[in-house]
Formats: structure tokens, C-alpha cells, sequence
């Protein structure tokens, strides 16, 4: 099996190509102001504070003494929150498996957490049972949490239920961390919002949407297979929690395309609502070549938030 | 109504089941496996996409039935539905020769025979009927003919001539050629020549003349003034030669004692001797009734074995087949959309 941290390396190194290199690194900095040994700011003197931070060069030109502030250098520790459940193994908007995208995801989240230094740990689970992976730093752990991640995912896990993974984490941790938490087309109830406003008040939370396979419209007819004309029906399609059969033909009139459309729109509106509510970064993901630019969306949006 | 490969259908149901089971048994693997996917009661829950369900449903439902219904009538139509009747061809081919004497005292019995067989004809299928008219000589009116039609209009025409009505007299023109009236043997003879000979090639010269029953129907009195030229025991023997039978009606039977001699004796010798028989007619009305029995005879005499046709009856399955098989046409076009 390939290594998965090496896919995820290629696709970020074709990222960094195309926007500016390094930016990924610096969005991801920006996200703690981490920047480690960095000068921050300065201002005026206390007393109390530490004659050797004076900034004299400064207070020369000030008249008055200025203190030099650093943002502490400290170790951040990430904790990746994702779905292990049956729905990551359904079809994604783009065609692939939900959780080729989580992994991809995650992978881009944790390398950039683990090149700065931070060490990086996993919740992953399903309705029945939830794990997690101490955070620790370096590429072959990274490499053992997308793994755990990949493998547990299947048409014959037990169903998905992320609200499990996400009190684990309220339940579980002390320590403030940056949750990433990457999620299929979940709705998020009045229960899950109670749990995140809890979670956000402790973390910060980035969130990922994996979109979820379009049931009717144009794109479920795309993912068909190739070659096939324009107006072809979509392929028959199967639900992973209860293997009902969703023929294709069913879903080729417009009015089911239609309110489908209508319905999808307002779940996506509702959930951007909410998390916007909570504070909570959002974006979404159609393909694993949506992944980089919603991730460097993602981080931007969380650093604007602040 | 019976079936023909009646084994048909046993096959057909032992085939449909083992079809059944191959399928139900067999990997569902055609070329497009589902693919997974979640949250389909996202889909499944949209009142539009339950409403298009039921509409595939109703049509699917419509054209199983119509599947169904489609293999059934054509297995039951392959069994060869067929009906299995006796007919009796001898009431179809029989010929008929009306001779009818010209003279004055018959022209009452004349009409009332040319009415009854004007009335019969209607009813005649297949049956030939011929006509000819005698007196000094014989006109032969309607040749042997299975246009009822004509006949019926010819008989008429005959009717109204033997009543006398004016202006009707042209239809005897022709019977007076010859020396002296009612030359009843010629008369006779002239009709039993009327019948096609035996053997001889049909008009169309596909084969020979298919055997049919032949009788004259001949209505006289049988007092000859002249000089035949053949006498009526003569024409009886040319009628047993070609194998004519003679019904003899004769209104005017005046014979007195049991002298084999007398005229009314003399015809019925004939026409027994042909195979025939001879009814004196006691008013022209007793015609018909007689003319009835003559032909319930006729049945009688010609009764063959009756024969077993069996027909094939499957234009009802292969209806229903053809119906059936549009709606499954008109259905599958509509689940295909």
C-alpha cells in the first residue's frame, strides 16, 4: 500500500507550485499567531516587565520605554475529528469515496501541523465505538492516524453518528487544541450545536464538509460512468445504511431534480448558518482536488474570523 | 374448443418456472453495479421523488401484467386452440333441376314450385339450381347456378308468368318449337342433360367435378299429345344412367284403378325407377310441404359419415397477444423516459 502521507505531500507540492510556495505554512502559522521566535509587537512599559525585553532602539526613538512581545513558543497540539463510520464510504460529490477526501484532508491539516512543529493526535469512530490516537509529532505517526483513518472506513463499518466523536472529544480533553474536524453532509441538530458551542468555547474548531454525492441533477448522471450521453439516467445507486436501491431512472424528471436541489440548498444554508453562528470555520470539499484550495479557504477564513 | 399440443403448456409453465429459478438463483451481475452512497432519505423522503416512484411502480406493474398476460396467450396460441366440428357435406353439393311442364293446366302447380324454390333459394349454400321450362320443347331458363340472386329474380319472373300476369308471357317463348305439347319425356330428358356429365372437368380445368347429388324436381301431368322423341320411360333411363333422381309432383292425378298404363302410374313407375318419388299434388298450395319433404329426403338419401374439420381457433390468443404486447410496448417506452 502506497503511503499516504506521500499523496498527500504530492498534491500539496503541486498546491504550492501553483500559488505562492510556502503559503499553505504561513496561513497554517497564522492560525495560533505561532510564529514561534517571531517578534509580535511592542508596547509601553509596565513595571514588572522584563528590563532585557525593552526594545532600546525603539524607546530611543519613541521617548518612552517599549517593551518587545513575543508570542511564547509553544507546542500546539491538532486533533483531527473525523468520521470513521459507513457514510464515508458512499460516493462524493466528485465520484470518489468520502473518505479518500477525509484522508486527503486531514493528511494536508496534519503535515502542515507537524512541519510546524506541533504534534498531532486523532478522534475517529462510528456510531458504535470511538477512538483515539495520542497526539505525537512527526511524519510516521501522521502516517498511523491516516492509515487507522482509511482502514476503518468501509461499506461493512457500523453507520456513522460524528455527534459520538465529538462529545468523546468534549468528554475526553482538557487541553486547548485546534479541532479539525471533517465531516460528510451532516445536519447539524440543536444537540450537536449544544456540543459544539461547548467544544468552541474550549478549542478552536476548523471544519471540513465532504459533500456528499448528488442523489439527483446533473452531476449524479456525470459520475455514471464514461462515454455515456448526456441525457442517460444515473446509475442505480444503493444506500449504505439500509442497502435500499435508488434506481436512476427514478430521479431523471425535473421535478424531482428540482426539489432535490431546492432541499440540498437549504441544508447547506442551515449548516453554514449554524457553524457561522458558533464561530466555526467552514468550508466544503467535492473532490480530493477541491482539498489544498479549501483548506488555504478554511485557514483564511479562520484567521479573518479572529 | 380443444388444444392441439396441448403439451404445450406444461412445457411453457415447466420452462417460465426453471427461467424463475435460473434468475432468482443466478447472480443479479448485470454491467451497472449500484454504487453507494448516504443519506438517500434525503432523496427518498422528497414527495416528488415518491410520486415518481409510484408512477415506475404503476407502469412497471403494467407491464408485468402485460408480459404476462403477452406469454400466456401466445404459449395457449402455440397449443393451437382448435374447434373440432362434424360437417355434413352432401347438404352442400347437391344439384337441383326444376322442370317444370308449361302446359296450361299446370301453370297453378308451376307457380306455386317456382315460389317455394324462390323462397329456398335464400336459404341455399352452396346448393346449384337449375331451370328449365318445357313444353313442345324445352328452354332451359337458369342453367345450373349457385347465384342465388339471379334464381331468385329468374323465379320470380317464372311466378308471374305461370300466374298470367300481363306482359309476362315472353318468359315461355321457346316452348312451342316442337311438333304437338307437353312432350314429357323430351322435357325430361332435356333437363337431366342440364346436369353437367359426370367426369367432366371443372371450368376452371382444375380437376374433375366433385361428386354431388343430383335430382329434378319435375312438375307434370304427364298427358303427352305428340310425338316424343324420347319416350318418358326412355328419359327415365338416361336419368338412372347419369344418376338423376326424379321427384315427380303431379296436380292433375286422375288415375282411376291400379292399370299400370295410366299416366299418373306411369310417372311414378319412372320416378321410383330412378330412385325418386312421385307425390300427386292435391292443391298447388301442398307444394311446399311436399318440396320440404322431398328435400328432407334428399338429406336422408345423401346423409355420408359425417365428417370431423378441425379448425384453428387462435386469432383470440394472438389478440390478446398483440394487445398485450403494445401495452408492454407503450409501458417499457415510458419506463425507458
Amino acid at each position: 500500500m502506497p503511503s499516504l502521507l506521500t499523496r498527500v505531500k504530492s498534491k500539496m507540492s503541486i498546491f504550492a507550485h501553483r500559488k505562492a510556495r510556502g503559503m499553505l505554512d504561513g496561513e497554517y502559522g497564522s492560525v495560533f499567531k505561532g510564529r514561534s521566535l517571531d517578534f509580535d509587537d511592542l508596547r509601553v512599559y509596565v513595571p514588572g516587565d522584563e528590563v532585557r525585553d525593552i526594545d532600546w532602539k525603539a524607546s530611543a526613538r519613541h521617548g518612552s520605554p517599549l517593551i518587545k512581545r513575543y508570542v511564547a513558543v509553544r507546542r500546539q497540539a491538532v486533533l483531527l475529528v473525523t468520521d470513521t463510520g459507513r457514510n464515508m464510504a458512499a460516493l462524493s460529490f466528485g465520484g470518489e469515496e468520502k473518505k479518500d477526501i477525509a484522508v486527503m484532508a486531514l493528511g494536508v491539516v496534519g503535515y502542515l501541523a507537524q512541519r510546524h512543529g506541533d504534534v498531532v493526535g486523532l478522534v475517529c469512530g462510528d456510531g458504535s465505538s470511538t477512538r483515539s490516537l495520542p497526539a505525537k509529532a512527526g511524519e510516521a505517526h501522521l502516517e498511523r492516524l491516516l492509515r487507522d483513518v482509511n482502514g476503518h472506513t468501509g461499506l461493512s463499518s457500523p453507520p456513522s453518528s460524528l455527534g459520538e466523536q465529538l462529545s468523546y472529544v468534549a468528554r475526553n480533553y482538557r487541553q486547548r487544541m485546534l479541532l479539525f474536524v471533517v465531516a460528510d453532509e451532516v445536519v447539524v441538530d440543536a444537540a450537536m450545536e449544544q456540543l459544539l458551542r461547548r467544544l468552541r468555547a474550549q478549542h478552536e474548531v476548523l471544519w471540513l464538509t465532504v459533500r456528499d454525492a448528488e442523489l439527483a441533477g446533473p452531476a449524479s448522471v456525470r459520475h455514471a460512468g464514461g462515454g455515456e450521453p448526456a441525457d442517460a439516467a444515473p446509475a442505480d445507486r444503493f444506500d449504505v445504511a439500509d442497502a435500499l436501491l435508488l434506481p436512476g431512472r427514478l430521479v431523471v424528471s425535473d421535478a424531482v431534480i428540482r426539489a432535490y436541489a431546492a432541499a440540498q440548498e437549504q441544508r447547506d444554508m442551515k449548516r453554514q448558518a449554524v457553524l457561522r453562528r458558533l464561530g466555526i470555520a467552514h468550508v466544503h470539499a467535492g473532490s480530493s482536488h477541491d482539498v489544498l484550495p479549501a483548506v488555504f479557504t478554511l485557514l483564511e477564513r479562520h484567521r479573518r474570523g479572529k | 374448443m380443444e388444444l392441439i399440443f396441448w403439451w404445450m403448456i406444461p412445457v411453457a409453465l415447466l420452462l417460465a418456472g426453471a427461467t424463475y429459478w435460473a434468475l432468482r438463483k443466478g447472480p443479479g451481475g448485470d454491467e451497472s453495479v449500484p454504487r453507494p452512497v448516504a443519506h438517500s432519505h434525503r432523496l427518498t423522503e422528497l414527495p416528488e421523488y415518491q410520486a415518481a416512484v409510484r408512477r415506475h411502480r404503476r407502469w412497471l406493474t403494467v407491464a408485468a401484467v402485460a408480459g404476462g398476460v403477452a406469454m400466456a396467450a401466445a404459449v395457449v396460441a402455440a397449443a393451437r386452440p382448435a374447434e373440432r366440428s362434424t360437417v355434413s357435406p352432401e347438404q352442400r353439393n347437391r344439384d337441383i333441376i326444376l322442370c317444370l311442364d308449361a302446359s296450361g293446366s299446370m301453370s297453378s302447380a308451376d307457380a306455386a314450385v317456382a315460389e317455394v324454390f324462390a323462397r329456398l333459394a335464400q336459404g341455399f349454400d352452396g346448393e346449384r339450381l337449375g331451370l328449365t321450362v318445357f313444353d313442345s320443347s324445352a328452354v332451359q331458363v337458369i342453367p345450373l347456378t349457385d347465384d342465388y340472386d339471379y334464381v331468385q329474380e329468374q323465379l320470380k319472373v317464372a311466378k308471374e308468368a305461370f300466374d298470367g300476369t300481363p306482359g309476362s308471357a315472353g318468359f315461355l317463348d321457346g316452348t312451342w318449337n316442337g311438333a304437338g305439347s307437353s312432350l314429357i319425356g323430351d322435357g325430361l330428358a332435356s333437363c337431366v342433360q342440364g346436369f353437367p356429365a359426370t367426369g367432366a372437368l371443372t371450368p376452371g380445368g382444375t380437376g374433375r367435378t366433385e361428386e354431388r347429388s343430383r335430382s329434378v324436381i319435375l312438375a307434370t301431368d304427364n298427358f303427352v299429345s305428340g310425338e316424343p322423341i324420347f319416350t318418358l320411360e326412355e328419359a327415365g333411363s338416361l336419368a338412372r344412367k347419369q344418376g338423376v333422381r326424379v321427384y315427380a309432383l303431379n296436380p292433375g292425378d286422375f288415375d282411376y284403378g291400379t292399370d299400370p298404363e295410366q299416366p299418373g302410374a306411369k310417372l311414378r313407375a319412372v320416378a321410383e325407377g330412378t330412385g325418386g318419388a312421385y307425390y300427386p299434388l292435391d292443391s298447388p298450395e301442398a307444394a311446399a310441404d311436399i318440396i320440404r319433404r322431398v328435400q328432407s329426403t334428399e338429406a336422408t338419401a345423401f346423409s355420408a359419415a359425417p365428417q370431423a374439420a378441425v379448425s384453428d381457433r387462435a386469432e383470440i390468443p394472438l389478440g390478446i397477444a398483440l394487445v398485450s404486447g403494445l401495452v408492454l410496448a407503450g409501458a417499457t417506452w415510458r419506463l425507458r423516459r
